[in-house]
């Protein structure tokens, strides 16, 4: 595949959400969109898992390398199995077509952020990426909260943007090139500092990092759950993946950026998986674990070395999946935590997905996320950062606390506390969507080596 | 040749495999899947422990069995090596031994039979797993593999504060090997080690100063799962509330489990520190032995009396380890296996008199040899074969693991404090068999069935081992002692 056929897996997703947004002329409405664009999104996956070392587009704006190959595929893949949720149990009973048609717009732009090696292409994804999401936050119009969540959302994440757009022009102002290929070795100088800094503090927001985390909890809170489970997981493994092109790039040139990092991310993993301990509510309790995630992510670009990028990327993608389904799950059980009591009783299945879901978030061996710290872990060590490494396993043994808060009442708790059953029936879509992504949990682990070699991790 | 190692770990995954897909309403089913599987299980182990047995004065690379070996994940050079040698085939052959022993003393478990057997055949896996695997990935995956099962049959199936427990019993168990984690990541980025093959880094040179710091990491994790003073504490709580099939397993092999990490990973790995750490570890291992005893013998509940006497059993192991010695080495090996072997007996008599008298409490069981002469005279044994009396197994460790300690340059206090402890315990035991045992029947045993012919087919392999190591140590100590050999040279190859 030369040239723009590589970009066949955007184009894929674009056209898919452009027909999502016509669903009411479609047979089957909404439902009918969201599961043309599972289609599409689960095809644009394959396809771009194909894409590895296509060289760079569209004069070295795009990078199609093995990294961006695994993070469009990734994302497409998670995009694939939330529609086909979505196609299932729809959004909140409501508008699904334009949910589908938002979270693919999103999509497509994290792909293209995924590969983008430009200061104002990678400015451009970024916004495609997040934008939609502000919209889905805010999906239930006559949702208070839901509507202060958005709005929480959209302020903070914009005023970053922005923040981020004025470190990326004193950048250009001076290596002189908006491509990433004049930044290397280009940045110097108080000014490179001030735009290092400053396009730091918007990726840290993007993917929820200390000290620009407080949006994700409140927002998630009045979200549809649903909602939830794609914006705190889909745009925040494209802002990962450009974080480590971009932050992988200046780090090495600006003295005390990699230190800088270092401290967000012990900072998000102590603060995030302290806070999550008290949250009764399930979407909380994920904003504040995400929050921890995003911790150990950044190790990944802290440690600066050949090991860490692929690391970031692997356990982005590892991460994602169970953050979703586990969110998904309380989209149909309900979102507080006690309204999964007794859910081992009611479905089984259900319940042991669940517990494989959290176990490899805790990094259970031999789950995907296991292997996902096992890299991120190693990479920072061979950069000796010892003391974060120290930190980074505390934190996750800590972790278990809170993640077995939700275990515990799916087996131990009689089903009767639960208040009312306010599920709808099971529905077939929906189950194989948590099926597949139950599978990839398990399997990532056991069958990482294939995955890694997509990264081109040697 | 024929995978045997993958095929007794992971024969158990399959069972619980099938096990899940059962539809609930078929628990007889369940239990013979289980039944069939660990049977199955055991008849491989048998034939790979009396096959294991390393020729005299083999290196310690050649000192391996049934070796496979090939890459898993190799981006990040884990490989998927199993081997087992005098150490690790008994342990596996104990694991697979309990694993079946208790499938059939809870044949009848309720609620949820299906999710009961699918977690004991998972539980296996990683029991299992742990002692075969020769790559550290590898033994960490197996290693926390068996938290999640442990948390389930403690959680689900236990007693009145069984989820406290059971949250207790993981996360001490996390926290020390996510530090182990790291101590195996360092292992594998130092340039001298570069790897995550067990046997390749037997005898490293590593530097002094960084052995330390791993060992110190590694050290955590081991002390946690063994568990040495004063890291025991989930210990009691997960005994007294894990059901009795769970606090067998846990006794029986799961405390084995970090032992066996100092033997196969510390010792060979990191001669210089284990050195270095000896004095201090059997300090720990003394006050282990002593602390365990004296508060065993201030316990009135059977099950906490057992898990303390565990705690200062478990000591014994690791003054055979900190001791280096062959004799110490030998002891400690001995002393696991006899400690499985005797303490799951204990635990299942317990558990067959609590189903009886709905009771564990001391004062109010009282005078089993005229109610329950056969559950009266095996608890007796049982004690005796614990109390390390001569002519049964336990005295094969707590002598081997004594007289190497003698003999390795350690102060010779903590020997002294150790033989203390051997008096102490036979004052628990002997208070146990006479409060339980003899003496006027009290109500709640009064007119209580005895143990059934089943019950006692089922206590008879454990009976038969038990004489059979007490007697004739060699038929243990054949398969041990070239292995410990084998190791202790690798182990002086590299300081």
């Amino acid at each position: 595949m030369t040239g723009y056929a590589a970009l066949i897996p955007e184009a894929l997703v674009l056209a898919a959400a452009l027909a999502a947004l016509f669903a009411g002329l479609l047979p089957g409405g909404a439902r009918t969109a969201a599961g043309g664009g599972a289609a599409a999104a689960a095809l644009s996956a394959v396809l771009a898992a194909n894409t590895g070392g296509a060289g760079s587009l569209l004069s070295g704006t795009l990078a199609l390398d093995g990294a961006a190959a695994f993070v469009r595929a990734a994302i497409a893949a998670l995009t694939a199995a939330y529609l086909m949720w979505l196609a299932g149990r729809g959004v909140a009973g409501e508008r699904a077509g334009e949910a589908a048609a938002l979270a693919l717009l999103s999509a497509g732009g994290g792909m293209l952020l995924a590969s983008a090696t430009d200061l104002v292409t990678f400015f451009v994804a970024v916004e495609l990426a997040t934008m939609p999401a502000y919209v889905l936050v805010g999906y239930r119009r006559d949702d208070a909260r839901g509507l202060e969540g958005a709005l929480k959302y959209f302020l903070l994440s914009l005023l970053t943007s922005l923040v981020m757009l004025y470190g990326l022009s004193f950048l250009y102002g001076v290596s002189g090139s908006t491509r990433y290929a004049g930044l290397d070795g280009g940045v110097s100088g108080t000014l490179g500092l001030a735009g290092a800094l400053l396009v730091a503090v918007g990726l840290l927001a993007k993917i929820s990092a200390v000290p620009f985390h407080f949006w994700a909890p409140d927002g998630y809170a009045g979200a549809p759950a649903e909602t939830v489970a794609f914006v705190s997981t889909v745009p925040k493994v494209a802002a990962m993946a450009a974080a480590v092109r971009l932050l992988g790039l200046l780090a090495p040139q600006v003295p005390n950026l990699p230190l800088t990092l270092a401290l967000a991310a012990a900072a998000s993993m102590v603060l995030g998986n302290l806070a999550a301990f008290p949250q009764r509510d399930i979407r909380r309790l994920m904003a504040y674990s995400g929050i921890g995630h995003a911790g150990y992510l950044l190790m990944g670009i802290v440690a600066g070395t050949e090991r860490g990028a692929p690391a970031t990327l692997f356990y982005a993608a590892v991460f994602a999946v169970p953050s979703m389904a586990v969110v998904l799950i309380a989209a149909e059980e309900g979102t507080d935590v006690r309204d999964l009591a007794g859910l081992a009783e009611r479905r089984p299945a259900a319940a042991w997905a669940m517990t494989a879901f959290l176990l490899s978030l805790i990094g259970i061996p031999p789950l995907a996320g296991f292997v996902g710290k096992l890299q991120l872990f190693g990479a920072a060590l061979d950069g000796a950062w010892v003391w974060l490494v120290v930190l980074a396993v505390s934190a996750s043994a800590v972790s278990a606390g809170y993640y077995f808060r939700l275990i515990a009442p799916m087996f131990l708790a009689p089903a009767e506390e639960r208040p009312a059953a306010r599920a709808p029936a099971p529905s077939a879509p929906a189950a194989l969507a948590l099926a597949a992504m139950l599978a990839v949990t398990l399997a990532a682990g056991v069958l990482a080596s294939p995955l890694l070699r997509l990264l081109g991790a040697a | 040749m024929f995978p045997l190692l993958t095929a007794i770990v992971f024969l158990p995954l399959a069972a619980a495999a099938v096990i899940a897909l059962l539809p609930a309403a078929r628990p007889a089913a369940a239990r013979r899947i289980a039944l069939a599987a660990s049977a199955t299980d055991l008849a491989l182990a048998a034939w790979m422990l009396a096959s294991s047995r390393p020729p005299a004065g083999a290196a310690y690379a050649d000192s391996f069995r049934f070796v496979e070996d090939v890459a898993w994940v190799p981006q990040a050079g884990i490989r998927y090596h199993l081997g087992v040698d005098g150490i690790s085939a008994p342990l596996i052959f104990l694991s697979a031994l309990l694993t079946l022993l208790v499938v059939l003393v809870s044949w009848r478990t309720e609620p949820k039979p299906k999710t009961w057997f699918a977690m004991l055949m998972l539980l296996a896996v990683g029991m299992n797993g742990v002692f075969a695997a020769l790559d550290l990935v590898l033994f960490y995956v197996f290693w926390e593999l068996v938290l999640v099962p442990m948390y389930f049959i403690i959680a689900v199936w236990g007693g009145p504060r069984r989820q406290y427990a059971a949250v207790k019993f993981f996360l001490y168990t996390l926290a020390g090997s996510v530090l182990m984690l790291v101590g195996i990541l360092a292992l594998y980025l130092h340039p001298v080690g570069g790897t995550f093959d067990m046997v390749a880094l037997a005898g490293s040179t590593l530097p002094r100063g960084f052995q330390g710091w791993v060992f110190a990491a590694l050290f955590l994790g081991f002390a946690v799962k063994v568990p040495v003073f004063p890291l025991h504490t989930w210990l009691p709580d997960a005994h007294v509330e894990a059901p009795t099939a769970g606090s067998v397993l846990l006794a029986g092999v799961l405390l084995k489990m970090g032992a066996y990490g100092f033997i196969r990973v510390s010792l060979p790995i990191l001669p210089d520190a284990s050195a270095a750490w000896s004095p201090a570890i059997a300090a720990l291992a003394a006050v282990s032995i002593v602390y365990g005893a004296a508060v065993a013998f201030a316990q009135t509940d059977m099950k906490k009396l057992v898990a303390y006497s565990s705690v200062s059993h478990m000591g014994f192991v690791m003054l055979g380890i900190a001791a280096g010695t062959v004799a110490g080495l030998d002891g400690a090996v001995a002393m696991m296996f006899s400690h499985g072997v005797v303490t799951g007996m204990l635990f299942l008599l317990v558990g067959m008199v609590y189903d009886r008298t709905r009771t564990g409490v001391l004062t109010e069981v009282g005078g089993l040899s005229r109610s329950a002469p056969v559950a009266g005279g095996m608890l007796a044994f049982a004690s005796f074969a614990s109390l390390g009396l001569p002519g049964l197994s336990g005295f094969v460790g707590e002598f081997l693991t004594l007289v190497g300690a003698w003999q390795s340059p350690l102060w010779r206090g903590f020997v002294v404090a150790a033989a203390a402890g051997v008096v102490l315990a036979a004052a628990y035991m002997l208070l146990l068999v006479q409060r339980a045992v003899l003496g006027p029947p009290t109500d709640k045993v009064s007119g209580i069935a005895d143990l059934s012919s089943a019950e006692v087919g089922l206590l008879a392999p454990l009976v038969a081992l038990t004489v059979l190591v007490g007697v004739h140590w060699s038929s243990l100590l054949r398969f041990v002692d070239p292995a410990v050999r084998a190791l202790l040279a690798a182990e002086g190859a590299g300081g």
